[in-house]
């Protein structure tokens, strides 16, 4: 079968945690051949990060580890070894790209620089996923899913008024740095394939999350404004309409309008999606009107969505072509309807977890589609088939795992 | 060497925030990205204008708009109009990708679809943003970015402790969206180069959103749970939080990973007594006592610089960062030094100058990408797409303008005043007005 796609690429991802090992997922779900590289000794710190399979810490059953790896062949290889480093060479030979996070310096220091890697692949893409960059004062700090909202301006804009600023509760930038790397590398490759030409990509955590928020840079750069994070008048809006924000429903929370819709304005067609005509009111007419009397509404509004189920409000006003939001939980996900009709969870069986099923299909490339060929490896599962390509005898390769090379 | 994307001409009809986001990524890695805008449409009142004046040209002036758009080429098409829909066909023939993001349906009515334009383009890469997808009971809602924080599943994660869900106060979710529209787009087209054939991308933005929370959703298929909101605190590690500087509204982030870094706190912190109580002995202990902890640690912090500290605990070892507002990254030197922002100069009609813009989060050795052109003004390049790409001769694109097909100035400009900054400052949505930005930032 030819290869096409990002089916013609082989990538070999010898990064830990979550940004990494997520770019490197997303080739494999649309086709690449991932090769894993974990340490002999523990492997990923990934596998030792939670949620874990009924709460069970084992190295095999944390459920980080499980969606950020599927569709990978897992090795192990100790670079500290020059038998691994020669091994890891050749691996880099027959590889169309590397994704690793080790601090800054530490392939350098094994003679595994990025010059010694284009000597020996020049087609060869690197992507390098560092906390604050390979350069400038912060090179050598610390970095982790906090600092990185600190740093970013996420925080500062978020939380309320009178209390501390508030990080978004999920590490949402560590991926934010897996989606960006899967590109950039992608963009690598793209040129590679065409020129011959591997490169070397360095690439920020912090200056991902920053990436996200450009408002506030602009505001200072365009006219010297510094945007805090909410209103005095409390309430989780820009606007201080505590229905603009998230607010209670009956069985959850949830976001009844972003801006009114495609009725923006019209405080009529308001109450007829909530069947109250008794509550229309002229006052709140328009926008320019609501603004005069924010309380006053929410003081109508807030018993009467608390009243009413999400779901039911969300299918209701979206039907009807308003913006409303729902806050889904886990639950909700799982077993959502839209998500269901796309096929988006897989069966898959796992070895030491048994039969589970795996959340899916990012977007859909109908002639080189995103599929599960394979759920996220045990520790060192494909060394004999990944060594043995390699020219290594299944003897070989168990002198090599005695000897602590693999 | 040029850009990764050099050669490659992308057609931009969309709006919003997501997919521009993507496609001024395209243009900074060397693709033409045409902009296809319209000058029949309302240009809107609001806006962040260079020091607060909306000045002659103000739909050329916001700060937002120029951030999503620039380094692209800027057309203007009235598509109520059959002359510019054929026009918009003639650009799809010299182009590679087209990426929009209008209500399902809405392009297939302007004869814009997908079997529309691969009739012109076979092997064209067509894709379509909406927030749903095409398919599934939710397919006819509506999606703009915002929302997709709640629905996602994300906003159950964001809150104060033992508070409901409360909106992260930036809208992160249209970025995801767009730099995997990049990554789509690019296997696409890596498909494209090995096989000669396009394809057409349902891209929905709910799904984007849910794959970047795995592994809370694998949770509830394992345990049974959903998540909840705990404020600034982390799982297992304490401390894990903001504790206040000198200042107004100034804060330091500070945690520690493991013991080694908990002693360097200590250390930092002048070896305290109460540091040494057996109730902060371990790091399940320092978990269990963190309420006592973050006061202890917040007496410490309140009368120090939050920069300063922050640098001062790095160079220890302890994991801590300064929680910057806008001027603070803006001005930070760490990201001066990594040239994060670019310098942009503007065309001389718009009165803007020269201002910054973040970059990339990434630098590629081999194929730079930079920041090619500041965002177009309306119709800026009308003449070079209609007339040097596709040839159209003068004479017919004067009667274009005469039409109204194009144009160079909005129909209805609206009117747009300054925002009322101090009222503002005021309400709380800011904290201060800088009156020395420009000098500041060397503008």
């Amino acid at each position: 079968m030819t290869k096409t796609g990002l089916g013609q690429f082989k990538i070999l991802d010898i990064s830990t945690g979550i940004s990494g090992p997520f770019a490197a997922r997303m080739f494999g779900d649309y086709g690449s051949e991932v090769i894993k590289i974990e340490s002999p000794q523990l492997g990923d710190p990934a596998r030792r990060l939670g949620p874990f399979h009924h709460d069970d810490p084992h190295p095999e059953k944390s459920l980080t580890y499980f969606y950020l790896n599927s569709n990978k062949k897992g090795i192990t290889l100790n670079l500290e070894t020059a038998e691994g480093r020669q091994i890891f060479k050749d691996l880099i030979k027959s590889s169309d790209g590397l994704i690793e996070s080790f601090g800054p310096g530490y392939l350098d220091s094994l003679g595994l620089s990025y010059g010694e890697i284009e000597q020996i692949n020049p087609k060869i893409v690197v992507t390098k996923i560092s906390p604050f960059g390979e350069n400038g004062p912060y090179r050598d700090f610390q970095g982790n899913d906090l600092l990185y909202q600190a740093m970013s301006g996420i925080m500062y804009s978020s939380g309320a008024y009178h209390r501390e600023p508030l990080k978004h509760g999920h590490p949402q930038t560590l991926w934010m740095a897996g989606i960006i790397a899967a590109y950039a590398a992608s963009a690598g490759l793209f040129t590679a394939q065409r020129s011959g030409q591997g490169q070397y990509i360095d690439l920020s955590t912090a200056e991902s999350a920053a990436a996200h928020h450009y408002t506030s840079p602009v505001r200072y750069i365009y006219n010297g404004f510094i945007e805090r994070r909410a209103p005095k008048n409390e309430s989780g809006s820009t606007k201080g309409v505590k229905f603009e924000g998230i607010v209670p429903a009956k069985d959850g929370y949830m976001g009844p309008t972003f801006q009114w819709g495609r009725q923006r304005g019209n405080y009529k067609d308001y109450v007829t999606l909530l069947d109250r005509p008794e509550i229309d009111d002229p006052r709140f007419a328009s926008e320019a009107d609501r603004q005069q009397h924010l309380e006053e509404l929410d003081t109508i509004l807030m018993p009467i969505l608390e009243e009413m189920p999400k779901f039911e409000y969300f299918n209701k006003a979206m039907g009807d072509g308003w913006v409303a939001a729902i806050v889904q939980t886990s639950e909700d996900l799982v077993n959502c309807p839209q998500l269901d009709e796309r096929a988006y969870f897989t069966e898959v069986e796992h070895p030491v977890i048994g039969s589970t099923k795996i959340p899916g299909e990012v977007f859909r490339l109908p002639k080189a589609p995103w599929s599960v060929r394979g759920v996220a490896p045990t520790h060192g599962q494909h060394n004999h088939e990944v060594y043995g390509e390699l020219g290594y005898s299944s003897d070989e390769v168990v002198t090599l795992r005695k000897q602590g090379t693999i | 060497m040029s850009g990764a994307l050099e050669g490659i001409r992308v057609i931009d009809s969309t709006t919003m925030v997501a997919m521009p986001t993507a496609l001024h990524i395209m243009a900074d890695m060397g693709a033409e990205v045409i902009k296809v805008d319209s000058h029949t449409l309302f240009r809107g009142e609001g806006g962040v204008f260079p020091e607060n004046d909306p000045g002659e040209r103000h739909w050329d002036r916001d700060g937002s708009f120029n951030t999503l758009q620039r380094g692209k080429v800027g057309v203007t098409l009235n598509l109520k109009e059959d002359d510019a829909v054929n026009a918009f066909k003639d650009i799809v023939r010299v182009s590679d990708v087209i990426i929009e993001n209008n209500r399902s349906g809405t392009m297939d009515r302007l004869g814009l679809g997908y079997d529309a334009l691969r009739a012109v383009k076979p092997d064209l890469i067509y894709l379509s943003n909406t927030g749903f997808g095409y398919t599934g009971p939710w397919r006819s809602y509506a999606g703009i970015g915002r929302m997709f924080e709640l629905t996602c599943g994300l906003s159950q994660f964001a809150g104060y402790e033992g508070e409901g869900p409360r909106r992260v106060g930036i809208s992160f979710f249209d970025q995801h969206v767009g730099w995997m529209a990049v990554f789509a787009v690019l296997a696409a087209l890596h498909h494209r180069d090995t096989t000669g054939e396009g394809q057409w991308v349902d891209f929905a933005m709910y799904q984007i959103g849910v794959s970047t929370l795995g592994d809370a959703v694998m949770d509830y298929i394992s345990n049974g749970r959903s998540g909840s909101s705990m404020g600034n605190r982390h799982k297992y590690l304490s401390p894990h939080g903001v504790y206040q500087c000198k200042g107004d509204d100034r804060w330091i982030a500070i945690t520690t990973e493991n013991d080694d870094q908990w002693e360097a706190l200590v250390d930092q912190m002048g070896s305290p007594g109460w540091a040494q109580e057996e109730k902060f002995a371990d790091p399940i202990l320092r978990w269990h006592n963190q309420d006592e902890l973050d006061q202890l640690i917040g007496d410490w912090t309140k009368d120090k610089d939050q920069a300063d500290l922050a640098y001062q605990l790095q160079k220890a070892g302890v994991p801590a960062m300064a929680v910057m507002d806008g001027r603070d990254f803006a001005l930070d030197p760490h990201i001066k030094e990594r040239e994060f922002f670019e310098r942009v100069t503007h065309q001389p009609e718009t009165d803007i100058g020269t201002r910054l813009y973040f970059g990339r989060p990434w630098k590629m050795s081999k194929t730079p990408a930079y920041i090619r052109r500041p965002a177009p003004m309306l119709g800026e390049h009308n003449e070079y797409v209609f007339g040097d790409l596709l040839g159209i001769d003068q004479g017919e694109i004067a009667k274009m303008y005469e039409t109204n097909v194009i144009g160079k100035d909005p129909i209805n400009p609206g009117s747009a005043k300054p925002t009322n900054l101090t009222r503002q400052i005021e309400q709380g949505v800011g904290s201060t007005i800088d009156p020395d930005y420009r000098q500041k930032l060397g503008i």
